[in-house]
């Protein structure tokens, strides 16, 4: 019995991080790998490891997002700029 | 007025001091001689900061 | 298993739950709300995981949940305020019902503590929880809408 919220945290892990690999668009993968975060950080908290979850939530909440929506901002720039170029 | 200026300065930096500082004490499980004495430098550097930090922002 | 973990699998299955289905789908206002739902959840689960394991050290992942959740729904909402400007998210009733969560858990954690400092440190990180995601959802919602597009 003491073990469900064990299961309950890692399906959530299984179903975020299934999503965040069949979400096609990044920066709706972004989004998705913003809650995986955090519930990745709920799931090391259930196993007893909150040293590893506080570096996760510290990582995975703010940084990764913002480090991939700053690389498709520039990237998506950069085509448009290319494609003023050329033709 | 520049002594004036200086006392404002000096009020403001050791307002934040106090505030920081007890809000480090409300966030350690043990209060302690140690904990007090790292509470109190790394309160003195943050109130620095957040003077700093309210100057960029307000702008004066 | 005790009371608090129950509760906490409660939140985690049903409120957790429901914010990873609504990120996985759907259009993309729905997404940023359920993102900034998702940090709103989390955080009060933390709590009553740290009351139910009875390690108070624990209440230090929730007080950086909530300083750094809505750091992240604000780094969206500043990102993505181009195309979140043409259908600006409304979940208001979301937001109030997941912020009344927040203070519920964070007053019954007060009584079951009593007096203390833990008591303090509970009310801080229940404000920063409330008024974090209170301001984030707001700049979702086009509070965001007049600053510089990049």
């Amino acid at each position: 019995m003491g073990e469900a919220v064990i299961v309950v945290a890692l399906l959530l892990v299984a179903v975020s991080a299934t999503a965040a690999v069949a979400v096609r668009d990044p920066v709706r993968q972004s989004l998705v790998l913003a809650v995986l975060g955090v519930v990745l950080a709920v799931l090391f908290t259930v196993l007893q490891a909150p040293d590893v979850a506080l570096s996760q939530l510290a990582v995975g909440s703010a940084l990764t997002p913002l480090l991939l929506l700053l690389t498709v901002r520039k990237v998506k720039r950069r085509g448009r700029r290319r494609r003023e170029n050329e033709p | 007025m520049n002594r004036r200026r200086t006392l404002l300065a000096v009020v403001e930096v050791a307002a934040w001091w106090a505030a920081l500082g007890a809000l480090w004490l409300v966030f350690v499980t043990v209060v302690d001689p140690l904990e007090l004495a790292v509470g109190a430098g790394v309160a003195g550097v943050a109130a620095l900061a957040a003077r700093g930090a309210r100057r960029a922002v307000a702008g004066w | 298993m005790n009371g608090w973990i129950l509760a906490a699998t409660a939140v985690l299955g049903a409120g957790v739950g429901a914010t990873v289905w609504g990120v996985a789908t759907g259009p993309l206002r729905r997404r940023v709300v359920a993102q900034n739902l998702s940090t709103a959840l989390a955080c009060p689960a933390l709590l009553l995981l740290a009351q139910g394991y009875d390690r108070p050290a624990y209440v230090d992942l929730a007080l950086v949940l909530a300083l750094l959740g809505p750091v992240g729904t604000l780094v969206f909402a500043r990102l993505l305020a181009g195309e979140l400007a043409g259908d600006p998210p409304r979940a208001r009733a979301l937001t109030r019902s997941a912020a009344g969560l927040g203070a519920g858990v964070v007053l019954a954690l007060c009584v079951a503590v009593g007096p203390s400092r833990a008591l303090l440190k509970l009310l801080v990180v229940g404000v920063l929880l409330v008024g974090g995601n209170l301001l984030a959802s707001r700049a979702l919602s086009g509070g965001m809408a007049g600053a510089r597009r990049g």
